[in-house]
């Protein structure tokens, strides 16, 4: 029966091609599919594992060179008892086989290792087939003062003659299971029947039973590639070496067929974000700082004219470094900022008026914000003015992880110093971040608060989607903060974006720590961008 | 960030006018606000304020006061009247040490309204709590002032030697036990910790009145609806705090209609009057305000905006400063407010025109180029936080525990170093800042076990190690830049991490002995070290299968460790 329809009409050189691509699988069980149907059979014809001979038949249905006819069949299994019987022989012929003339049923039992929840049924079985005879003996122990213990069994010679062959029953279990229920022969029917009765030797049920044909093309690839002779999987270095390719024929591949993933290397989505942020502050100009983590209070706040007793410098603002507890800090520069903060030494301030504890300053803690490494930079004695100075700069605040707070976060941090700049030049600059890092034009300067700027403002950016959002803060900072690192008062407008949040509006996330997803899985799919 | 609560209908009362939504963030805009919540039912709104210095808007009257300004209700600076009072508050030497100041005030002819005593008593925990440093620094004692005898007498005494009935107390208790027993005495009792003599403020009959900055006493020190006699003192480690503490509580009793009289405070022979509203002046010009904002001003316009704001201003521009605002420093504070009463966002924008060259750190490029390399190689690069925990760097690495790391076990497994440790952690898991990478990645695997292998990861960034410093006994940090790759599979070896220094190397520019080393984490003889000019430049090998166990990855693991920092120092020499 043709099962291709439609365009069936097929080329020699498409049926060529056909043969050509047949896996080794393919091959096998298309050579061994006149002779077998079933799934099992194939398998054994074809030499192949089922699992292999499964594959090849699944490929050639594909290519409709094979037919599947599904029938519903009841097929006949060994239960778990029947596994074990299977290996061992059934319990009654062993027990029959262990039976020396008439003896205890127990020791019989014993010795012929049976359990005595199948003693019963030994003793049934064997006097039904008048192989034994059974009847009451004496008790030779106390214990054994009931029941089976005080029976012995006596072997007929009917039972000599079964016990030196095979019973129909053990016959029937060696046979190759599974059977079709409608296949077995008449002459097993009555094993089949006594084994269905015992308890967990044979399983029906129902099964849909697969056969396989194969189709008219099927027949034709076949007529073929039986004489196409082998086909080569691989293009070897022997075969080039020698020249052998050229009477080889390759098998063809399925080249539209799925294939295993595989994952290749490429950078984090977050690392590569801020790499691209920091060749956008290179473009625009842009001086990179650098800075340690473990970092001063000195650097870190005092010389950013917050007071000492300010709330971001307790145990709650800052992580503390256990050892070493201080660090060093140029005694000039420290001198020039003990005096700005004491009585606003230097300029117009009035300082914050309290004393200014030196060991303090000096302080270990990790990190809070990027800032410090502004301070850091200004200090500097080549500090180039004008100048624009940025750093992305990891910073550590002791807070609770949540959807909002990574264990350490990233700032992107920075300033621009030049005389004459003003408040006017610093929308400027927040505007063309708000271009660079949102995307967008519109933006909202409100007022803001920090402790090292005077002014201080907050930039909002409108976000297509998401609406106004908070980008950063900046401001220009006080003559209390320039003038003692600086050496001179000079218009320095700084600025800081949130550059974490910025890239999970970005990435669409809305759990911070997904950024520093530790899901390989979602690593490998992060779409490059 | 301090949060306060107002109730709405108050608000609009003491401004004076209805305020819509939108107008309330603007005004709120003004104060470095912004409306957290509004619960029209509950009549209240939430704000939150950005200035952590200017606490005199914690209280819904100064919040107002800046409002009726804005609004052009009330412009200038405000005024108020206190009288003078033979009354006295002696301060004894003995406070010195441990809470030299004090001021005091009288307010009377008002009951105290349900709405105010919630206001007040917010304001007061605000006040303690943020401005205060948790009473360390300020801390306020409100009486009922029918009650207390003057002269009050404000001592130090042995925690031993006095005992009082302390607020929502049945009992005497002594100082000490205050501290010891009492809710708050506990809360607050750090302090005091380090002082032998405890503040107490006694009235003249010898009645306790409060143990500043602890508790108040049970008889005086509640005060109720509908009292009209209030006596208000704060104490403190800071002078000046104190000035703006007192000045922010009288305007806010005057602000709701109480007639104030000032305290007399006398300490040996030198009197000072309590609260001091004197205004202090500060004189800008013109040119500061062009210098710091770009705007060109008329002095006329100048005064206008800063009456908005509730300054005076002088036709010469010499600025008196309301008595509560204390974050007045420079002449820049007050631009500020002519700034935001202008309007930041009618502020012209300037482009910068200025050209500056741009210039990256050497060392992050170098950073980037052997990141580079370990992509082609094939690895998918993973961030981890910097912070980890000293049971993942070293007992999960079959580390001993790093105090017991004496300096020869370090010389001979590197990454041993001791990392830097934080005093107050939030949790163990983020304990201390890491001083090699490979244990984060094989927390990295240990998670991913699920996931397809192969499976080739690598992360470059800071790593931090204590180290010996200068002198005998002194120690250092030392930060370096680290790439670390770890590759898990099935038929994974040495080699395969062999190769990947190699390649590395040789793609650097440098070429390297790899020598032999003995290091916990690996199997034996299957760990080396990189030596470049006989300096160390990292290390490699096959980690140890009890690692394995430990992280549950079920398939071989090696791992390499280079310090980009001595890279670079070579490369580049």
């Amino acid at each position: 029966m043709e099962h291709i329809t439609g365009n069936n009409s097929f080329d020699a050189e498409e049926i060529n091609a056909l043969v050509e691509s047949l896996h080794t699988y393919e091959r096998k069980v298309l050579a061994a599919l006149p002779q077998a149907s079933s799934i099992s059979q194939i398998a054994d014809a074809a030499k192949l594992q089922e699992v292999e001979a499964m594959r090849g038949l699944q490929w050639l249905s594909n290519k409709k060179l094979v037919s599947v006819l599904e029938t519903a069949q009841e097929v006949v299994s060994l239960d778990k008892n029947g596994e074990k019987y299977k290996k061992e022989g059934l319990p009654e012929m062993r027990f029959l086989r262990a039976l020396v003339k008439e003896s205890s049923v127990e020791e019989t039992a014993r010795n012929a290792g049976i359990s005595s929840d199948e003693i019963s049924i030994c003793l049934g079985v064997l006097r039904a087939k008048g192989a034994i005879t059974v009847k009451q003996g004496i008790s030779t122990s106390i214990s054994n003062d009931a029941g089976q213990g005080r029976l012995v069994a006596l072997r007929t010679p009917q039972g000599d003659r079964l016990a030196g062959e095979k019973s129909p029953e053990e016959y029937f279990l060696q046979k190759k299971f599974p059977l079709f229920l409608n296949g077995i022969q008449p002459d097993d029917k009555p094993a089949l029947e006594q084994l269905r009765k015992r308890k967990s030797i044979l399983k029906v049920e129902k099964k849909t039973l697969k056969q396989f044909s194969l189709t008219g093309l099927g027949n034709k690839v076949l007529r073929i590639a039986a004489v196409s002779g082998d086909v080569s999987d691989r293009v070897t270095p022997a075969m080039l070496r020698d020249g052998s390719w050229k009477q080889k024929k390759f098998r063809r591949y399925d080249v539209e067929v799925n294939v295993p993933a595989v994952s290749g290397g490429k950078f984090h989505f977050y690392a590569s974000f801020l790499d691209r942020v920091r060749e956008r502050f290179l473009a625009m100009g842009f001086a990179e700082m650098a800075g340690p983590l473990v970092e001063t209070e000195f650097w870190d706040m005092d010389a950013l004219f917050m007071p000492q007793s300010h709330s971001a410098r307790d145990i709650h603002g800052a992580y503390y470094v256990q050892d070493p507890k201080y660090g060093d800090i140029d005694p000039k520069v420290i001198e020039t900022v003990k005096a700005s903060h004491e009585v606003g030494k230097g300029t117009l301030s009035k300082g914050w008026r309290y004393p200014f504890s030196v060991e303090q300053a000096r302080r270990h803690i990790l990190r809070t914000q990027g800032t410090a490494l502004s301070a850091r930079a200004m200090s500097l004695p080549g500090l180039g003015i004008p100048g624009k100075y940025f750093s992305i700069a990891r910073c550590f605040r002791p807070d609770v992880v949540d959807a909002t707070h990574a264990p350490d976060f990233n700032q992107v941090e920075g300033f621009v110093i030049e005389e004459g700049l003003t408040f006017q030049h610093l929308k400027g600059l927040l505007r063309l971040f708000a271009e660079e890092f949102a995307g967008t034009s519109q933006i909202r300067i409100k007022p803001g608060y920090f402790p090292f700027t005077e002014p201080s403002a907050e930039l909002f950016a409108k976000h297509p989607q998401l609406g106004w959002i908070e980008l950063g803060g900046s401001g220009i900072f006080r003559p209390e903060v320039v003038k003692p690192l600086v050496g001179r008062e000079i218009s320095v407008l700084a600025w800081g974006i949130g550059i974490d949040r910025i890239a999970m509006f970005n990435f669409g996330i809305n759990d911070l720590r997904e950024l520093f997803s530790s899901n390989l899985a979602v690593l490998r799919a992060m779409k490059v961008s | 960030m301090p949060t306060v609560v107002f109730s709405l209908t108050d608000l609009q009362d003491l401004v004076g006018q209805q305020l819509s939504p939108d107008k309330l963030e603007s005004l709120a805009s003004y104060a470095k606000g912004s409306i957290e919540k509004t619960n029209q039912e509950a009549n209240e709104v939430t704000i939150s304020f950005d200035d952590t210095n200017l606490p005199y808007l914690w209280s819904v009257e100064g919040f107002a006061r800046l409002c009726r300004g804005i609004l052009g209700i009330e412009p200038g600076i405000p005024y108020i009247k206190v009288a003078g009072s033979s009354l006295s508050l002696i301060v004894d030497d003995s406070v010195g040490v441990v809470r030299p100041y004090i001021g005091a005030f009288l307010a009377e002819g008002k009951q105290v309204s349900d709405a105010f005593l919630k206001q007040l008593i917010q304001l007061q925990e605000k006040l303690d709590e943020s401005f205060g440093r948790k009473r360390e620094k300020i801390s306020i004692g409100i009486y009922r002032a029918g009650q207390v005898k003057f002269p009050v007498t404000y001592k130090a005494v042995p925690p031993d030697s006095v005992s009082f009935v302390p607020l929502g107390f049945p009992h005497e208790m002594s100082l000490r036990n205050i501290l010891e027993e009492h809710p708050k005495g506990k809360e607050y009792s750090w302090i005091l910790k380090q002082h032998k003599m405890y503040p107490l403020l006694v009235d003249a009959k010898g009645e306790v009145l409060s143990f500043p900055p602890i508790i108040n006493s049970n008889s005086t020190g509640r005060v109720l609806e509908n009292d009209d006699h209030l006596f208000i003192e704060a104490t403190a480690t800071d002078k000046h705090g104190l000035k703006i503490v007192l000045a922010i509580l009288a305007f806010a009793l005057a602000d709701r209609g109480f007639s104030l009289s000032s305290i007399e405070v006398r300490r040996g022979s030198k009197k000072a009057v309590t609260p001091d509203l004197a205004p202090e002046k500060v004189n800008i010009t013109l040119g500061q305000v062009r210098k710091l904002l770009g705007l060109e001003l008329k002095n006329k316009e100048v005064i206008g905006l800063l009456e908005k704001a509730r300054y005076h201003v002088s036709t010469t521009l010499s600025v008196s400063i309301p008595p509560y605002r204390g974050d007045i420093l420079h002449p820049c504070d007050i631009i500020e407010d002519i700034g935001i009463m202008y309007g930041f966002g009618s502020i012209e924008e300037k482009p910068l025109t200025t050209y500056t060259a741009g210039k990256s750190n050497p060392l992050h490029d170098f950073k980037k180029i052997a990141r580079e390399l370990f992509v082609g190689l094939g690895y998918q690069e993973v961030m981890s936080p910097i912070l980890s925990s000293l049971n993942m760097l070293s007992a999960r690495m079959q580390l001993s525990p790093l105090s017991d790391n004496g300096k020869d076990s370090a010389k001979e497994s590197p990454a041993i170093d001791n990392p830097v440790v934080i005093e107050n952690p939030m949790s163990e898991t983020y304990s201390c800042l890491r001083s090699w990478i490979i244990p984060q990645l094989m927390d990295f695997l240990s998670k991913n076990t699920h996931n397809p292998y192969p499976q080739k990861v690598f992360e470059a960034g800071r790593v931090a190690m204590v180290k010996p410093g200068q002198g005998s006994g002194q120690k250092t940090v030392a930060e370096h830049e680290h790439l670390a790759a770890v590759s898990a599979h099935d038929s994974v070896d040495y080699t395969e991490a062999r190769q990947a220094v190699d390649f590395t190397l040789s793609q650097l520019g440098l070429a390297g002995e790899i020598k032999k080393i003995e290091h916990p984490s690996f199997l034996p003889g299957r760990a080396a070290r990189i030596i470049i000019d006989g300096k160390a430049a990292g290390f490699l090998g096959e980690l140890h299968p009890s690692v394995l166990e430990t992280h549950k990855v079920m398939v071989p693991v090696v791992a390499l460790e280079l310090d980009l920092d001595a890279l670079f120092e070579l490369v580049t020499k």
